[in-house]
């Protein structure tokens, strides 16, 4: 695709989706799916920075949203905090968890970081289950929208507000996370999944990327969550919870790993075949699994990843393509065996 | 750097692997400006002194120097900063992207370009193009700079491995096997090339190497190694006549035709 074309088309995108209150009825959806849509992508994204790029199986991202989440709904129950500082605390918080888990993931790869990631993010799901004093416990703490304050005038988040102040975070952070991927830092990630012994042979320090990368997958994570929290005016400890983890690696794989955009597309599918599926039965997982199933088996690049590489393949594709989401993913990729010291 | 003229020095170097001496107290020096090859049978431990060498496995035992600084415990990044460069028994490359990425992610990491969320513009970028022009023609490669490694045969996978572990500036280029699983033509191009990087770059080459023919027409030096232990260290002529080596080889016959 040329940088014009996909300029147009992430244009269109976002056109499409400024209109999502009007859509969204057409297709019996509420405006807070959608908007629960958008927000979930930046958590999708999140996974795909370590999963789909860097390669590291992010197993465990649901701490940093959960800790997103809960930052801010602890901050609006206990601090009265108002609307813009919640998602920033809830964001801080993710990063704060990212920089309290890193130094113990820096040095893990392949499954062992997988698992500490899981370990870890349940450690995290047992305080918010225990902590019944302060955080709710299993039942999880409801907490009413906090008001939008701007200089002296504030006014409440309906329902329609939120969901443009979801579409501007989404909008911000498929900016940031294409810079970033496209940039030379990103294409040292791509790199580190390729071949992590030859980058260090050329140099460079593989595990501060590699901590770099997990700061920024926190943040967006926590600030998902904390969106997420804000949106459905709950924190609860599945949030935490490794299953929640799992759904952001099984929508990344769906919508495409290693695309920037596949990640709004794997949202897509996850939170509407939710919301749609579980209503008619509560088998719906059971959809998603044959879904997850048929995805791995038959499009191991994910919707959007098979859909680039059949455009890549059409001659007009060709050209001053810059080749760049050349990062796709393989789940049947053997790991790499051995690595340095 | 050292003043005798030493680069690389390792003395009394161990690797045990589940009570099995892999490397049993060798030591080796590496002289500026030399082409040294390690040699042995199979199993003799030659891969693995160079991994204690160049950080990819510490040893269990013993002392690495390089330009002078002791880098036994130092990590394999830090040590190409240093100034060395290491190819693999098989190429250790990004086979997806072009020969001209490859090539290019390392001078931009020497550039130190890689951390960076905007690519190098005017006069950077121009020095990184100049830089991956030049390796590219080191290695001739230009003609096939924009086709997928995987496309390229074994021997220019190699080459373009080498000019890899060249764009890093090193003074000391290691070679693993260079010519492992290559053709006879292949192999002479690999020849001409390991010439120039002293030849032409000045560089210092250390290389573990199965085929004689080609250790007696590059190298000054030769450490063999057998069973772990050190064999024999010499001039080519030296080592052809060592009674020791005839031995350890004989049941391969390399040395037959010397």
């Amino acid at each position: 695709m040329t940088a014009r074309k996909e300029l147009l088309l992430s244009a269109a995108v976002v056109v499409l989706f400024a209109f999502g209150p009007w859509i969204s009825p057409l297709m019996h959806l509420d405006v807070s799916i959608v908007s629960g849509v958008l927000v979930i992508a930046i958590a999708v994204m999140s996974v795909n920075l370590l999963l789909g790029y860097t390669g590291l199986p992010a197993f465990g991202n649901a701490a940093y949203f959960g800790l997103g989440s809960y930052g801010a709904a602890l901050s609006v129950k206990y601090f009265q905090v108002h609307f813009a500082e919640a998602i920033v605390i809830g964001t801080v918080a993710g990063l704060l968890g990212g920089l309290i888990l890193a130094p113990f993931l820096l040095r893990r790869r392949g499954i062992y970081f997988g698992l500490l990631s899981i370990a870890f993010g349940q450690v995290f799901y047992f305080i918010a289950y225990r902590y019944t004093d302060v955080t709710g416990g299993e039942d999880g703490m409801q907490v009413p929208r906090p008001l939008f304050v701007l200089a002296n005038a504030h006014a409440t988040v309906s329902d329609f507000g939120f969901y443009y102040v979801a579409l501007a975070f989404f909008v911000i952070a498929v900016i940031a996370f294409r810079t970033i991927v496209r940039s030379p830092f990103g294409r040292t990630l791509i790199a580190i999944r390729q071949n992590e012994p030859r980058v260090r042979y050329l140099g460079l320090n593989t595990d501060r990327f590699i901590f770099v990368a997990l700061l920024i997958s926190s943040t967006m994570a926590g600030l998902s969550g904390a969106l997420s929290g804000l949106l459905i005016n709950f924190a609860f400890p599945l949030q935490l919870d490794w299953h929640q983890s799992g759904y952001f690696v099984l929508s990344m794989i769906l919508g495409g790993a290693g695309t920037v955009w596949g990640s709004l597309v794997g949202a897509f599918i996850y939170v509407i075949g939710n919301d749609i599926i579980s209503t008619i039965t509560s088998w719906w997982q059971i959809f998603l699994g044959a879904l997850f199933v048929a995805c791995v088996l038959f499009f191991p690049r994910g919707i959007l990843g098979t859909l680039q590489a059949l455009g890549r393949r059409a001659p007009q594709a060709f050209g001053d393509d810059d080749d760049d989401d050349h990062a796709a993913f393989d789940p049947h990729a053997v790991p790499e065996a051995g690595r340095g010291v | 750097m050292a003043s005798d003229g030493v680069l690389l020095e390792a003395t009394g170097i161990t690797k045990v692997f589940g009570g099995v001496r892999a490397v049993d107290d060798v030591s080796l020096q590496v002289r500026e400006g030399t082409i040294h090859a390690l040699i042995g049978p199979n199993g003799a431990g030659k891969t693995t002194f160079f991994n204690a060498i160049s950080g990819f496995a510490f040893p269990e035992r013993g002392r690495v120097t390089f330009r002078g600084t002791d880098v036994t415990r130092l990590v394999n990044w830090r040590r190409i900063a240093m100034g060395m460069g290491r190819t693999f028994q098989t190429p250790s490359i990004f086979p997806e992207l072009s020969v001209d990425a490859n090539i290019r992610l390392g001078v931009s990491a020497h550039a130190k370009q890689a951390f960076r969320l905007r690519a190098p513009r005017g006069e950077a970028k121009a020095a990184v193009d100049g830089r991956v022009d030049e390796l590219l023609g080191f290695v001739n490669l230009i003609a096939q700079r924009d086709r997928p490694l995987a496309e390229l045969a074994h021997g220019s996978q190699r080459l373009c491995e080498i000019a890899m572990s060249l764009s890093t500036d090193p003074v000391l280029v290691l070679l693993d096997e260079p010519m492992a699983g290559l053709a006879e033509a292949e192999t002479d191009r690999i020849i001409g090339v390991i010439r120039d990087l002293r030849v032409r770059l000045g560089l210092t080459v250390l290389f573990v190497e199965h085929n004689m023919r080609v250790v007696l027409s590059l190298a000054d030096r030769i450490t063999v190694l057998d069973r772990g232990k050190l064999l024999a260290e010499g001039t080519p002529a030296e080592i052809a006549a060592n009674e020791a080596v005839r031995s350890a080889y004989l049941g391969e016959g390399v040395l037959d035709h010397v």
